[in-house]
């Protein structure tokens, strides 16, 4: 098996499009969860998300054409041999608002390959690739499926793009099924009411690192280890022991040839729903259980962003790494039973080279990668 | 990087069944047949008549693969992977659940329609009604060949992910608005692969996987999973 490199990563979020501006924002403990005024919120049970600002529709085209062309300007040049594989839950699901409200709309920017034939064809890429929906695992699952076909020596760089919105359609869906948080979220915080929206885009170039060395790219993490399980238990609520998790993390850290103690810090699904929390730290206890390892959640600073969550997770974690930092969990005060030490609202130094990044989803699902350390300055 | 098949189902507008109990395959046009729960499970499973047409048809193709495969009972779960491949996905049901959203302002928001706004959703319930604990996501690949989920399949079985999978292609077929130039075909396909054949009676053939992507089974490239479908029917056959 090949070693798999994190070549270029880059995401747009509320808090800007660049990764430093990410972090910053992150290090100084602000929250992006605000009033929406993208739709009426009249009817739902919170009134609050995390959007990007300036970002709307252009014509009949869908905010995810906006967003996706945002994030194209911040890649360095691919080169065209690379395989894409995008990641989405809802790809331009605005765009079926409008349909059904008799909006003039694009079609073909509903359907779930959107953004990747719009990837596709404005990269110019030879190759033909996929898009993967895992619901919230969606982009992790799409990172381990890249790194699988690197690591086999099928392919030698593979570009995985994410992006998910906050719209009416998810927006009210969380509301019925009574997810939201009428407050910003505050994961693993004893007075968590739910999750908040997020919205965002992220990309992660994945090369081998014979052909980054060969392309002269930086090395800014290298994927270590991949695992996923369904809990085959229940199709929205995640299985209360966490057995599909802990298979996922399992097979992460087999795959990465490390244990529990090589793990430096834990960026966790944290979306501040009660059960998700509950279900995350019994799993991180039972496996960390000697090792008081910091774990975070960044969903209170930008709110859940779906599938795109494990794609910005995974910009996080590798300035995680570089700057030997774990970011502060912004939302959390009052420790969750399990969460004490571990989860803190302040950033925190960490010691090791390995990071452990989870995510989990509607349908039963969970995926983890472990990255370990590259070697920027 | 290469696997056995050992198992294949199918419900299309033609036909529904699977390859050992000598089922006719045939994509073809034509509107699906409303599926029922007697037409797939012998005992009785109240929360089957609850699924959105997606996942009734996705997950009733998934059932008579694991049935060709005789992988069907289960008492413990199993490290059993799913991929599928669609191109419309649950885009049916996502305007059925907006349309009953916008009624009232979002007051009719429906959680249960809403749960199966994911295309991802049907394996979920398939995993759950056969105890599958493998990974399991969804693909839309260019054309709606298939051909991309059994790559990810080998590419799978090859890096340790799966020893055993289900991996297939699931989709409605017309949509309520035109947007394609080529219209999807309706049905869905599963195939039951398995990285060594541990029950080599049950072993339709070889798949392969070569280096620039080109599938083979048993020596032949495969170009579509109907395609294969009927290799598998023609390989059952010989053997009598």
């Amino acid at each position: 098996m090949r070693d798999v490199w994190i070549a270029d990563a880059v995401a747009i979020t509320p808090f800007g499009e660049s990764r430093r501006q990410l972090w910053q924002a992150l290090l100084a403990g602000k929250s992006a969860i605000k009033p929406v005024w993208r739709f009426p919120v009249k009817n739902y049970h919170a009134g609050i998300a995390s959007c990007i600002e300036d970002l709307a529709s252009s014509g009949d085209r869908s905010m995810g054409h906006v967003l996706l062309q945002r994030l194209l300007q911040q890649l360095d040049p691919v080169s065209q041999d690379a395989l894409l594989i995008t990641a989405t839950t809802k790809s331009g699901i605005d765009n079926l608002e409008k349909v059904c409200r008799g909006y003039p709309a694009n079609i073909q920017d509903i359907m779930l390959s959107a953004i990747y034939e719009e990837l596709h064809n404005d990269l110019n890429l030879k190759q033909h690739g996929i898009n993967i929906s895992a619901s919230c695992a969606s982009s992790t699952i799409a990172i381990a499926q890249g790194a699988a076909m690197i690591a086999s020596s099928w392919t030698d760089a593979v570009l995985v793009c994410c992006m998910d919105l906050v719209t009416e359609f998810v927006f009210s869906g969380f509301s019925a099924l009574q997810a939201l948080s009428a407050t910003p979220c505050r994961p693993f915080d004893r007075d968590r009411s739910g999750l908040s929206m997020g919205e965002g885009a992220a990309a992660v170039l994945l090369m081998s690192k014979e052909r980054a060395k060969q392309e002269a790219r930086p090395h800014l993490a290298t994927i270590l280890g991949w695992g996923a399980a369904n809990d085959a238990g229940h199709i929205t609520a995640p299985d209360k022991d966490g057995s599909g998790l802990q298979q996922a993390i399992i097979q992460a850290m087999a795959a990465a040839k490390c244990n529990a103690f090589d793990i430096a810090a834990i960026s966790a699904h944290g979306t501040g729903t009660l059960y998700n929390d509950q279900m995350e730290l019994k799993v991180f206890n039972h496996i960390f259980a000697d090792h008081p390892l910091p774990i975070y959640s960044i969903k209170g600073a930008i709110g859940h962003t779906l599938g795109a969550a494990g794609g910005i997770e995974t910009v996080v974690g590798i300035q995680t790494l570089l700057e030997k930092t774990a970011p502060p969990t912004i939302g959390f005060s009052n420790p969750e039973k399990g969460a004490e030490g571990r989860v803190l609202s302040e950033p925190v130094d960490i010691s090791g080279n390995c990071l452990l990044a989870t995510n989990s989803g509607f349908g039963g699902i969970n995926a983890a990668i472990i990255l370990g350390e590259g070697s920027v300055s | 990087m290469n696997a056995v098949i050992t198992g294949s189902g199918w419900v299309t507008p033609l036909t529904m069944g699977y390859v050992r109990n000598n089922n006719r395959f045939e994509m073809g046009a034509g509107k699906l047949p409303e599926i029922t729960r007697k037409d797939v499970f012998e005992e009785p499973r109240p929360h089957f008549g609850r699924l959105d047409r997606y996942s009734r048809l996705g997950v009733s193709a998934i059932a008579f693969a694991l049935k060709d495969a005789q992988l069907h009972r289960w008492t413990r779960k199993r490290p059993i992977g799913i991929i599928a491949s669609t191109v419309h996905g649950c885009l049916e049901t996502d305007i059925e659940y907006f349309n009953a959203t916008m009624t009232d302002g979002g007051r009719l928001a429906s959680p249960n329609l809403f749960a199966y706004t994911l295309p991802n959703s049907f394996l979920g319930e398939a995993a759950i009604f056969f105890g599958l604990t493998g990974t399991s996501f969804v693909i839309n690949e260019p054309s709606p060949s298939g051909i991309w989920c059994l790559r990810m399949a080998l590419i799978g079985i090859a890096n340790g992910q799966f020893e055993k999978l289900v991996c297939g292609m699931c989709d409605l077929g017309r949509l309520p608005f035109s947007c394609e130039s080529e219209e999807t075909p309706g049905g869905a396909l599963f195939f039951v692969i398995e990285k060594t054949p541990t029950r080599q009676h049950l072993v339709y053939g070889d798949l392969y996987l070569d280096n620039n992507g080109i599938l083979r089974f048993d020596d032949d490239e495969i170009k579509s999973l109907p395609i294969l479908a009927e290799k598998c029917l023609k390989a059952f056959s010989k053997r009598g």
